[in-house]
């Protein structure tokens, strides 16, 4: 095995290796700032592979990890978002008192366990990326140790582990019908017409179970607005995004082989988790005096449209998804580091009240708020547009009326509660707090998720260029 | 050159992204530089651009650029294209080069205003959008431009907004050339169904093999976008907003209000001849409107007293004498009209606004007079602007463009002998009253007295566009405009023009006092006050529409549509405190509804 | 669908029997309602303070650490005996391994985690690291 055989795989190695760097120079010597720029260092440079590590791509390692086109392209953002969460990070933690430093370890391991899940081609993989993924979330979300957190990080784990035993539980059965954990195996011995029993279905959809859960597609959604509420900002931008993102690749690399239009008890299942979560999302979100909780719903109807784009799996939908996840990591975390910047300590920030008058104090995170609520409610011209109405297209060629009917009545439901909060951030406001400067990291990571998230809206040609070019290499 | 096309509406966007973000940080004389350097740059690269075309080989064809294709579906993909033509050439120069003069002259009659960095970034938003509109190849940016001047406009109107009158002022031009913009967005709408592209040259293309000669669908396609052009270029019945829109400052109304923006009209209908001549109808009612307009502004004009509204209704008629070109098919000779009056109009707004700024801001021209001796150079400016409006026969060049428009209605096949009628008569009440504001502001007898002096900025394109004013006559038009002229027909127009600088030399100089006790008598009185108040447009409309529409919406706040939309908003209400009872916090509750939904989910995987 | 009848009777009987055995309880059973009831130990010696003592965080470490490098042990264990097997690339990935493993105990001792006393120099590093580490 040479250096160009491992090139694919650096990029999802490059954070577990800073990771344990960390550790072992907080072991000897700690520094808030040095610990930061090495995991941004690590994150970057992780990043930077991407496009080389394409060269080497599609590239299979044993039956456990195929890394192609869209893994990278998944893990291009992973890595992208987690930077952005370490410069929210940054400026956030420095507020607080005690030990900061293990937070980037933390984040690291959780960025690790993302970028497996994307590149996971066998349960064995999925279910380890999985798992990093999620114990370091435990430790990330109780993080600030006051009531809320330790009650959001309790939560979390007590729920994550029965979604999870689900999941295996699922993994088993299938596993006892087919005797293969390998997705690409299942889908062709299923294609092949292998007798199953009614054990497959219920494995399915109790992996759909764990699945869901991470993505907190209703009913499996009600953890989402308790622990976005308790965790970090920073924390609930990673749990929003790269979380759910990589659990997105990969139920797409394990859902989409299945072919589930030819399943239609499972076509049935999905539909309704995505139809559900878009209505309920919305509709829990509408009239949520917190906006962390608006968030947290928010996302859930997000990912009720995105999972309607498991439903077909045609190359069009995969692309629709794709981008659309990108201008959702984009619009998310820029309104989750405007949240952070704001957050002078915990409970700060978090009514609507709150942001009453936030444009004459803060007219920059203000601005930036706006656009990213718009980028939320689909307005054109920004990545949020583009991003719903290729959705859209994709749904629509794919017949899906139903879920269709419901993403339209759902984002109509919704521009009510995201122009409320725009209302309020330039209401009039008398007695204004003192301002408070952002930290430049933050503040130039906001920064640079504003001019993406026009770019992508104005023109998203070439990006969507290389979603084509990506998924016409993977097939 | 050609490539660096999009450097051209680029420049001025620039501008106004540094001034909105940072401008309010700037030191003034940074402002200045950015907010007319942008624009002078977009000027030379518009001129070279233009050069670049005129050298081509394919310059009757001219250059078109796609920068890339916003969205893509079926087929219908509206691409950022922008194309450089004769036309558009013709537009971009003017906008650009006019623009940068006007916004010199900002400089330094904006001097003491505190909002200086605002007015220029909303100056340079507006050349920005300007330019999209006139380089569009496809007719969807060309609306994002086109909404964009109008954003723009609304702005400036009311830049001085602690005045209540200015913010009406800005809001009626708002929602009276919105009637106009629907009409445009439904013509959008109908282009893109019924012929599948928004691309000019393909609708160009398409129009004619689709749709027949004044079929019905032609017909109402070139209806709604003539309805835009109504509203955009304050042509009857859409004229009422520009005279209000004079609150903006002077070089707002110089540059968006006279020289451009008010254009826009004429500029869409040229472009989209194509289908304009696939409806001889709507053909026939622009030549018809254009010619009532000009007739009825400039009669508005000759009673004016505020000095920058009858420049307003002038404008109003000299844009009217470019509908009547379009409405009998002189394209070249309604844009020819368009350069000159873009010319000679702002420099009568510039110097009126050079006179006004030394006069403490007066705007009355009953009380200015005799300023002759005290501001040579903004009277000379005048004269040569008033003149070229009156179209002095060989010396100026709003005669050449006024005289081909006046050909053309005569010996067109559409044209017609009571169309060229009533732009003669027109032509005489244009210098009837262009040659009043000199005669009321300059000379007679001296009512106040001139304050400070004027610098070289504001100097520097009074010189400038005076220079342009006369010699913007005999610059070549494109492609076979110079025809042997019927001798008659220039007579005719000379003599009127002259015909009317002589009796507003009589009436308002030589024998004021007589004209003064003619517009005293009870009928006289009656008459300027009807014509000076626009016809009575803005009291019609008042009772007609505003106040009909107000009252059916107070009385419609209750009424059957409420209800619907109210449901709708209380279903969604209940629906969300029944599902926000859902999340109680409990953990034990989550856990039972991963349960719960696991079995429904099993359920359905194995028993559907 | 035929098939799945027996389920169906399956589940109603274990429906029916838990339900059965709640009710007849229910029905049949005695109930007391003296001050004894509610105490932990209805019949033993009455408690003398809270039920809810507080342990030193260092106990649930010590059991932490424990289970962490036990199963870690079963790892390398496993790797031993198919040695031969796996070649040398089994025996980078279990260097690999125990290197990760000795970062972490060096983590784990430098942050003071090992301590079970406080010994005066590393008094104020324990007793923050000691929370911190109870989360880790």
């Amino acid at each position: 095995m040479t250096f160009r055989d491992l090139l694919p795989l650096l990029p999802l190695m490059l954070p577990a290796l800073t990771a344990v760097a960390i550790l072992l120079l907080l072991a000897f010597h700690r520094s808030h700032r040095l610990t930061a720029w090495l995991a941004a260092g690590g994150l970057a440079a992780a990043l930077l592979l991407i496009p080389f590590a394409c060269e080497g791509a599609p590239r299979r390692f044993g039956a456990l990890l195929v890394v192609d086109g869209c893994a990278l392209f998944y893990t291009g953002i992973i890595m992208a978002a987690a930077l952005a969460v370490a410069a929210f990070s940054y400026g956030y933690l420095a507020r607080r008192r005690g030990h900061v430093e293990e937070f980037y370890v933390l984040l690291l391991l959780a960025t690790t366990g993302g970028a497996v899940l994307t590149a996971s081609s066998h349960f064995a993989t999925f279910f380890l990326g999985l798992e990093v993924l999620t114990v370091a979330l435990y430790t990330l979300i109780a993080y600030e140790r006051g009531a809320f957190g330790i009650e959001a990080g309790v939560k979390y784990l007590v729920l994550a582990a029965v979604s999870t035993a689900a999941l295996l539980f699922g993994v088993a059965l299938i596993y006892a019908e087919l005797g293969t954990m390998e997705f690409s195996k299942i889908a062709s011995l299923l294609d092949a017409g292998a007798p199953v029993s009614l054990l497959m279905p219920a494995g399915v959809a109790l992996i759909l179970v764990g699945v869901g859960f991470k993505l907190a597609l209703t009913p499996f959604h009600l953890w989402a607005p308790d622990v976005y509420q308790g965790a970090p900002a920073p924390t609930a931008a990673f749990l929003s995004t790269v979380s759910k993102g990589a659990v997105f690749a990969a139920a797409m690399r394990y859902l989409v082989p299945l072919d589930l239009p030819s399943h239609r008890s499972l076509w049935l299942a999905v539909a309704a988790l995505a139809v559900v979560s878009m209505l309920a999302g919305n509709l829990l979100a509408l009239r949520q005096g917190n906006i962390r909780r608006v968030l947290a719903y928010s996302s859930i109807a997000h990912m009720g449209y995105l999972a309607a784009m498991l439903l077909t799996g045609s190359p069009l939908a995969t692309a629709a998804a794709m981008f659309y996840l990108l201008a959702y990591f984009v619009t998310s975390l820029g309104a989750w580091g405007v949240i952070a910047a704001l957050s002078e300590k915990e409970g700060d920030a978090e009514r609507i009240e709150d942001y009453r008058g936030l444009a004459g104090r803060h007219p920059w995170l203000a601005g930036a708020l706006t656009l990213m609520l718009l980028s939320l409610a689909g307005m054109p011209l920004t990545a949020g547009f583009i991003s719903k109405f290729f959705l859209l297209t994709a749904g629509v060629e794919g017949r899906l009326w139903a879920p269709m009917a419901a993403l339209l009545l759902g984002s109509a439901i919704g521009i009510f509660y995201y122009v409320r909060i725009i209302a309020m951030l330039f209401a009039p406001q008398e007695d204004a707090p003192p301002v408070r400067a952002t930290h430049w990291a933050a503040g130039a990571a906001i920064g640079a998720l504003v001019l993406l998230l026009i770019a992508l809206g104005v023109y998203p040609a070439p990006v969507l260029a290389i979603i084509q070019s990506l998924i016409a290499a993977s097939s | 050159m050609a490539e660096l096309l999009w450097l051209i509406p680029a420049l001025p966007f620039a501008g106004f992204l540094a001034l909105a973000l940072l401008g309010s940080r700037m030191p003034r004389p940074l402002v200045a530089t950015i907010g007319a350097g942008t624009v002078g740059l977009s000027a030379l690269a518009a001129i070279a651009a233009s050069l670049a075309l005129a050298g081509s080989a394919g310059a009757e064809e001219g250059i078109t650029r796609t920068l890339w294709t916003w969205i893509s579906v079926g087929g219908f993909a509206p691409a950022v294209a922008l194309r450089l033509d004769a036309l558009s050439a013709v537009m971009t120069l003017v906008v650009t080069i006019v623009g940068f003069l006007i916004l010199l002259y900002s400089t330094e009659f904006m001097a003491g205003d505190e909002g200086y960095s605002r007015f220029f970034c909303c100056m340079d938003l507006f050349v920005g959008a300007m330019l999209t509109l006139v380089l569009a190849d496809d007719l969807l940016l060309l609306y994002l431009g086109w909404e964009g001047v109008g954003l723009s406009s609304y702005l400036l109107i009311g830049f001085w907004y602690k005045a209540e009158a200015n913010v009406r002022a800005a809001r009626k031009a708002f929602i009276v050339t919105r009637v106009g913009d629907t009409a445009f967005a439904l013509g959008l709408a109908l282009i893109a169904t019924q012929l599948g592209t928004l691309r000019i040259q393909e609708v160009a293309e398409r129009a004619p093999l689709f749709w027949g000669a004044g079929s019905g669908m032609a017909v109402a396609a070139a209806a709604l976008m003539l309805g835009g052009a109504l509203g955009k270029s304050a042509q009857l019945p859409l004229q009422t907003w520009l005279p209000d829109a004079m609150a903006g400052p002077t070089p707002v109304s110089a540059l968006i209000h006279a020289a451009t923006m008010v254009t826009a009209g004429v500029y869409l209908i040229a472009r989209m001849h194509a289908l304009f001549l696939l409806a001889p109808v709507v053909m026939g009612a622009t030549a018809v409107i254009g010619a009532a307009t000009l007739l009825m502004a400039g009669l508005s004009a000759l009673t004016q007293s505020d000095l920058k509204r009858a420049l307003a209704y002038s404008t109003i008629s000299q844009v009217g004498y470019m509908f009547l070109a379009l409405g009998v098919g002189a394209w070249s000779a309604a844009i020819f009209h368009f350069m000159t009056h873009a010319f000679f109009k702002s420099l009568l707004f510039l110097a009126a606004g050079a006179v006004s700024m030394r006069l403490r801001g007066e705007h009355d021209m009953f009380r200015m007079g005799g300023l002759r001796r005290a501001l040579p150079g903004a009277f000379w400016a005048f004269v040569i602007g008033a003149a070229s409006l009156s179209a002095l026969p060989m010396v100026t060049a709003g005669f050449y463009s006024k005289e081909m428009i006046l050909e053309r209605v005569w010996s067109s096949p559409r044209g017609a002998g009571w169309l060229w009628a009533a732009g003669l008569i027109g032509a005489l009440i244009t210098a009837l009253y262009a040659f009043r504001m000199v005669f009321l502001v300059f000379f007679g007898e001296k009512r106040q007295e001139t304050e400070g002096r004027s610098g070289a900025r504001v100097m520097f394109p009074l010189a400038a566009l005076a220079a342009l004013s006369i010699g913007g006559g005999f610059v070549p038009m494109s492609r076979g405009t110079w025809e042997a002229h019927a001798l008659p027909l220039t007579l005719a127009a000379s003599l009127a023009s002259l015909l009317g600088i002589a009796g507003a030399w009589f009436l308002f100089h030589r024998r004021r006092g007589m004209t003064e006790r003619l517009a005293g008598s009870p009928a006289g009185a009656l008459l300027r006050r009807f014509w000076a108040g626009g016809w009575g447009f803005d009291q019609a409309y008042d009772a007609l529409l505003v106040r009909p529409f107000v009252r059916l919406t107070r009385a419609s706040r209750e009424e059957f549509a409420d209800p619907y939309s109210k449901g709708v908003a209380r279903t969604a209400g209940a629906l969300h405190h029944l599902l926000s009872r859902t999340v109680t916090g409990q953990l034990r509750w989550y856990a039972m509804a991963i349960a719960a939904g696991t079995i429904l989910l099993i359920g359905m995987a194995v028993f559907l | 669908m035929a098939t799945l009848w027996p389920l169906a009777v399956y589940l109603g009987a274990t429906l029916a029997i838990v339900a059965g055995i709640v009710t007849l309880s229910y029905l049949l059973g005695e109930r007391h309602e003296g001050k004894a009831r509610g105490e932990p130990y209805e019949s033993g010696i009455l408690q003398t303070t809270s039920a809810r003592l507080r342990v030193s965080a260092k106990f649930y470490l010590v059991a932490m650490f424990f289970v962490i490098f036990d199963v870690e042990t079963a790892f390398v264990l496993a790797w031993a005996v198919s040695f031969r097997a796996t070649g040398w690339a089994g025996y980078a990935a279990a260097m690999i391994f125990i290197g990760i493993l000795l970062v972490a105990l060096v983590y784990l001792w430098r942050a003071g985690a090992l301590d079970w006393g406080t010994s005066p120099n590393r008094k104020r590093s324990c007793n923050e690291t000691g929370k911190q580490n109870g989360s880790t």
